[in-house]
């Protein structure tokens, strides 16, 4: 394994009985990178993270976590990693604050340095209000900040996210990955799974899909996008409002994958061929005596290359 | 810090609910005090191990180890609370080794126990107007039985923490077992005079040897040395299968 190197899997398997999660996957992470692992629910992430942290033995393959074997070195990975795991996780007789200290004497943080760190923690993560509420009567999302901001109390080289930000509202969520991307540049290296696209889009400099314990494909947001983006969205919208006849008029024209009308109001067409469609919902408008107030083709996301990777069982080539 | 004085300390500010040990405390001086002094006056005094006692001083020896097994049960609940709130895990991804972890609820576990016992006993034994003949072997016997009867105890509520599916399982299966271990063993009565079959059990029973050790301990009557062995064989036994168990626990 190279040193800049992070993580180095080779065509690992793991079998529960009969069940097969992880099925021969081969993938790299380099030092200093977010390394994103997307997939459906069941796709075989969570337990690719608990083989990475060495909670799991492998069936078979091989994995190096920063150079060192998960089989048969899992003290020296454990020793130098953070996990914040899928679940909640916390110390029910704690309050906030106790619990973060408690977590950091675990990890053996000097005390000085722990509430150094604890107090920037709590202004950072917007954790003033309840740092003194019993962890019990915390709220899922304070508590997850609190799970968040926790791992950074100790050291670490390589951080495991297994969708970190769920129950976060938006903003704290922005917070929360700008501070992710702030220790990255300060040379964290982070595995990050979610369910939130946008996210990975927004954090990840390579991703992973993986799907049925395979990995369909790995590259940087824009490349799987550009690649694998292959339904665009045209989104429209009537001066009348809405119109059932037009709608049905657009989705008998074959050039539609799916059309939906959202709580404003809006129009959505996803399709593979814009340019057709939209002379098409100009036309039918026409004949239905409507008027389309305004009309654009939506950016392609990652959100559609997924739903191509996934949908369509695209392998990696 | 060592890693495992680490554990405990977060294992007794963590999982420790400060309401649970004041009852598990009281719950040993209330039968002192309330069976003790009830039953005291029907019961004569008797001769145990050489030493003439009465019925309450007997019944409060046996008390003091009733925080062994209540101490023990903590063990069980401190796993559980760890699995449900997702801490056995996070503690598992962390610098430290199953055994270490396993080891740390145990110490844990110990320190209440032995703490526990200590406090009912410095409550109940002044009030009585007992006075105990504690010498340094003496001391040492009753330290070994507290230390042997919270480590089988402990063990056995981890071994039956992973075995079952629930917590509220867990309570009922420990609470039923906490009945059995209490009342087939000497706490109550010397099992000498019980009909054979429950003295059969008592003889298999850790509480009945923690318990015999103690009072000898503390009397200054002649310990029993196979007593002893006894004891330390099935502790041995029970944090073997309590390892054992441990290990199997999926994650």
């Amino acid at each position: 394994m190279t040193p800049e190197l992070a993580i180095e899997v080779k065509d690992l398997v793991k079998r529960f009985g009969e069940k097969t999660a992880i099925d021969r996957i081969s993938f790299e992470t380099k030092r200093g990178e977010v390394f994103g692992f997307l997939g459906p629910n069941g796709a075989g992430k969570t337990t690719t993270i608990k083989i990475l942290t060495t909670l799991l033995q492998p069936t078979s393959g091989t994995a190096n976590v920063l150079g060192y074997d998960v089989r048969t070195q899992g003290k020296m990975i454990r020793e130098r990693i953070g996990v914040v795991q899928q679940q909640d996780s916390f110390d029910q007789g704690l309050r906030t604050e106790a619990s973060m200290d408690i977590y950091g004497l675990v990890w053996d943080v000097p005390k000085a340095e722990r509430r150094r760190r604890i107090a920037e923690l709590i202004e950072r993560f917007d954790m003033q209000d309840f740092r003194n509420t019993p962890t019990i009567d915390l709220s899922a999302g304070q508590r997850r900040r609190l799970q968040v901001a926790r791992e950074f109390v100790h050291d670490m080289e390589l951080l495991f996210l297994d969708e970190p930000t769920s129950g976060l509202d938006a903003i704290v969520r922005r917070k929360v990955l700008d501070f992710f991307k702030e220790k990255v540049r300060e040379g964290l290296t982070i595995f990050f799974t979610t369910h939130i696209l946008e996210e990975a889009e927004y954090l990840c400099d390579r991703i992973a899909v993986v799907n049925r314990g395979r990995i369909v494909q790995i590259g940087t947001p824009q490349n799987l996008k550009r690649r694998f983006g292959r339904t665009k969205a045209v989104e429209f919208r009537l001066l009348e409002g809405s119109s059932a006849e037009l709608a049905e008029s657009i989705g008998r024209s074959g050039l539609v994958v799916k059309l939906h009308q959202d709580q404003s109001g809006a129009y959505k067409v996803m399709t593979s061929k814009p340019e057709a469609v939209i002379p098409e919902i100009y036309r039918a408008a026409d004949r239905l005596g409507l008027t389309v107030s305004s009309i654009y083709i939506a950016e392609t996301t990652l959100e559609d290359a997924f739903i191509t990777l996934v949908s369509e069982g695209v392998e990696e080539g | 810090m060592n890693a495992i004085i680490r554990l405990v300390y977060r294992n007794l500010r963590a999982n420790l609910d400060r309401l649970s040990l004041f009852f598990e405390l009281i719950f040993p001086l209330f039968f002192i005090f309330v069976q003790g002094y009830a039953l005291g006056g029907i019961v004569q005094p008797f001769e145990v191990g050489g030493v003439t006692l009465s019925y309450p001083l007997f019944l409060a020896a046996g008390a003091v180890t009733l925080t062994v097994i209540n101490s023990g049960t903590n063990a069980g609940t401190q796993l559980w609370f760890d699995r449900k709130n997702g801490m056995f895990e996070q503690i598992l991804m962390g610098p430290f080794t199953r055994a270490q972890y396993i080891l740390s609820i145990i110490l844990a576990t110990l320190v209440i126990g032995i703490a526990g016992s200590l406090l009912v006993f410095g409550i109940a034994f002044p009030v009585l107007g007992a006075r105990a003949t504690l010498t340094p072997s003496g001391l040492a016997v009753v330290f070994l039985a507290l230390f042997l009867g919270t480590m089988f105890f402990g063990s056995f509520a981890i071994a039956i923490s992973v075995a079952l599916r629930s917590s509220e399982t867990f309570q009922i299966v420990s609470t039923f077992a906490f009945f059995v271990f209490l009342f087939t063993s000497s706490v109550f009565y010397p099992p000498e005079f019980a009909p054979p079959a429950i003295r059969f059990v008592s003889n298999l029973n850790p509480l009945t040897y923690t318990t015999d050790l103690f009072r000898a301990g503390l009397f200054g009557s002649e310990v029993p040395l196979l007593f002893l062995g006894v004891l330390a064989a099935e502790t041995v036994g029970m944090f073997a299968l309590a390892v054992f168990a441990f290990r199997r626990i999926r994650v």
